[in-house]
């Protein structure tokens, strides 16, 4: 009887042990080195040498402030966070932007903003604070006019105290460089904007540390999503890194009319701009007096090609926002899988080996590959509110 | 004996050359040749990493050990027939020694740099490839 109930012991121990090893699929060394360059997760807070208030705490206050301020706009009732909502993943849900009139694009997301090198889905900004004047003076979105944020500043006692802490000096009477502080205060808040660890982070430390429990109560459909996703689908090709971006653009087959006749020029138009604008990083306004944020600013090349490319996004927390692409016109994940399955080479404007092709996807792969997806989201802590600028 | 010290002479007389500034420092770095050209290159930061900017550290000389000019550095990926969002300056630092600054690889995978080195009235191409991971 005692063997008989060893050997029972011994059978359901084995079963358990046996369902745990389900639980983790085969990697390969390669594998695990791919997948380990998606981490670790969080990175270093972001700072920017060419904003003075980047990643100090008084910058930062006055930052969160002016980004729920609708008085930098035109009308008084727009504030950066009327498109750019905490909890719609820092964009607002829509298909396409709505701020005074409906834009071509839709809202891109503000998790992570601060490690990027490009801004916008055209990257016309080569800083996060240049791109912050954009939506403030744009007549279809803020339209705020070049004076409302230094009169703003001068008018209000707790902003100037916030404005004086953060810079050191009392508002002044040049609105130029007033908005742009409002602009470098707003990019310093941004900055800190770092989506949180999701079940992705903990599997690929275990899997790196070589933690095969740890490793195994990650879903199989996602380990098989994410096997697609550094493998065969050669999804980080542009999907690298930590941020699942490369930071750089690509034509993905999305169609760039926006009206009959009228396309997006996207890249192109978007480097137009940066060369035209009094406020990239080759100004008089770069902080950083030693040059070495203007590498890509000053090399940057344009060509025939840019046109209809915008920036890759990064993955995380993608699966609570949507809809997607950079007109809006994917409602689901489920949708943007089908498009990489299916895209047209008609569309894609590739000579050698093309980067983008379809994938030709079974529907179970489509679902592994959004299980994988959605392992990339987590539930945010929320953000206390604001102490007072100036108490 | 004469014919001894003739032999000795050419085994101990440098080739021409060895006035090449090949040497880089550090210790690191590729060499590149050709029939006509010798060439060096270090990248800074030595390592090249996706996305982010370098610069190479060249030294181009001819096979004769005459001066050589770096005119043009490139890139590209020949699988996917694309090059770098990015171009390269060049800046002469003497001596046979140049700096082209403002490369970034954006990608992944197989990657081919081009030197465009003149000497008079000659010019050539230089190729080498780096798989980045």
């Amino acid at each position: 009887m005692i063997r008989l109930l060893l050997l029972l012991v011994s059978l359901l121990a084995a079963g358990a042990v046996g369902v745990r090893a389900q639980h983790l699929l085969d990697w390969s060394p390669e594998e695990i080195k791919a997948v380990g360059q998606h981490g670790p997760w969080p990175p270093p807070p972001a700072r920017d040498p060419s904003n003075k208030v980047s990643d100090t705490a008084a910058g930062i206050a006055l930052g969160e402030y002016l980004f729920n301020e609708p008085r930098l706009s035109g009308d008084g009732r727009m504030s950066c966070a009327t498109c750019h909502q905490a909890g719609r993943e820092w964009s607002d849900g829509l298909a396409k932007a709505r701020g005074a009139v409906e834009l071509d694009r839709r809202t891109p997301s503000l998790w992570n903003i601060g490690y990027l090198h490009w801004f916008g889905w055209d990257g016309a900004g080569d800083s996060l604070w240049a791109q912050s004047i954009r939506p403030l003076l744009d007549p279809r979105e803020m339209n705020g006019g070049p004076t409302r944020a230094g009169e703003l500043l001068r008018s209000d006692a707790a902003l100037a105290c916030g404005y004086e802490r953060a810079f050191g000096n009392t508002p002044g009477t040049d609105d130029e460089r007033l908005l742009v502080d409002t602009a470098k205060a707003l990019a310093a808040f941004q900055a800190t904007l770092v989506s949180p660890r999701t079940p992705f982070d903990d599997f690929r430390d275990a899997l790196v540390a070589g933690d095969r429990e740890s490793a195994s109560r990650y879903p199989l459909a996602a380990q098989r999503g994410l096997k697609l996703f550094v493998g065969e689908a050669n999804c980080s090709l542009c999907h690298l890194g930590p941020r699942f971006t490369s930071g750089e653009f690509g034509d993905i087959g999305i169609p760039f009319f926006v009206r009959p006749g009228e396309v997006d020029p996207g890249r192109h138009g978007g480097l137009v701009r940066l060369a035209a604008s009094p406020f990239n990083l080759l100004g008089k306004y770069n902080d950083d007096a030693s040059g070495n944020n203007t590498r890509r600013t000053r090399h940057v090349q344009r060509q025939h090609t840019n046109f209809g490319e915008f920036r890759v996004p990064g993955l995380r927390q993608v699966g609570r926002g949507g809809p997607y692409m950079h007109n809006g016109s994917l409602a689901t994940l489920e949708d943007v899988i089908r498009h990489y399955s299916e895209v047209s080479p008609d569309r894609l404007h590739s000579d050698g080996i093309p980067l983008v092709r379809p994938l030709g996807l079974t529907a179970g792969q489509g679902a592994d590959l959004v299980a994988f997806l959605r392992s990339l989201d987590a539930e945010p802590v929320a953000r206390p509110s604001p102490a007072p600028l100036c108490p | 004996m004469r014919l001894a010290a003739a032999l000795l002479g050419v085994f101990l007389a440098p080739p021409a050359w060895a006035d090449c500034p090949l040497d880089l420092g550090r210790g690191t770095g590729w060499v590149v040749f050709s029939d006509q050209y010798l060439m060096a290159f270090r990248p800074d930061p030595l390592r090249i990493e996706v996305g982010e900017p370098f610069a190479l550290a060249v030294s181009v000389c001819t096979r004769r050990g005459g001066p050589a000019e770096l005119l043009a550095v490139d890139a590209n990926m020949p699988e996917h027939r694309h090059g770098m969002n990015y171009r390269a300056a060049i800046v002469a630092k003497g001596d046979g020694r140049f700096r082209a600054e403002g490369l970034l690889f954006h990608m992944p995978g197989r990657w081919e740099i081009t030197f465009d080195v003149r000497a008079g009235d000659d010019s050539e191409r230089l190729t080498h490839d780096i798989i980045l991971k």
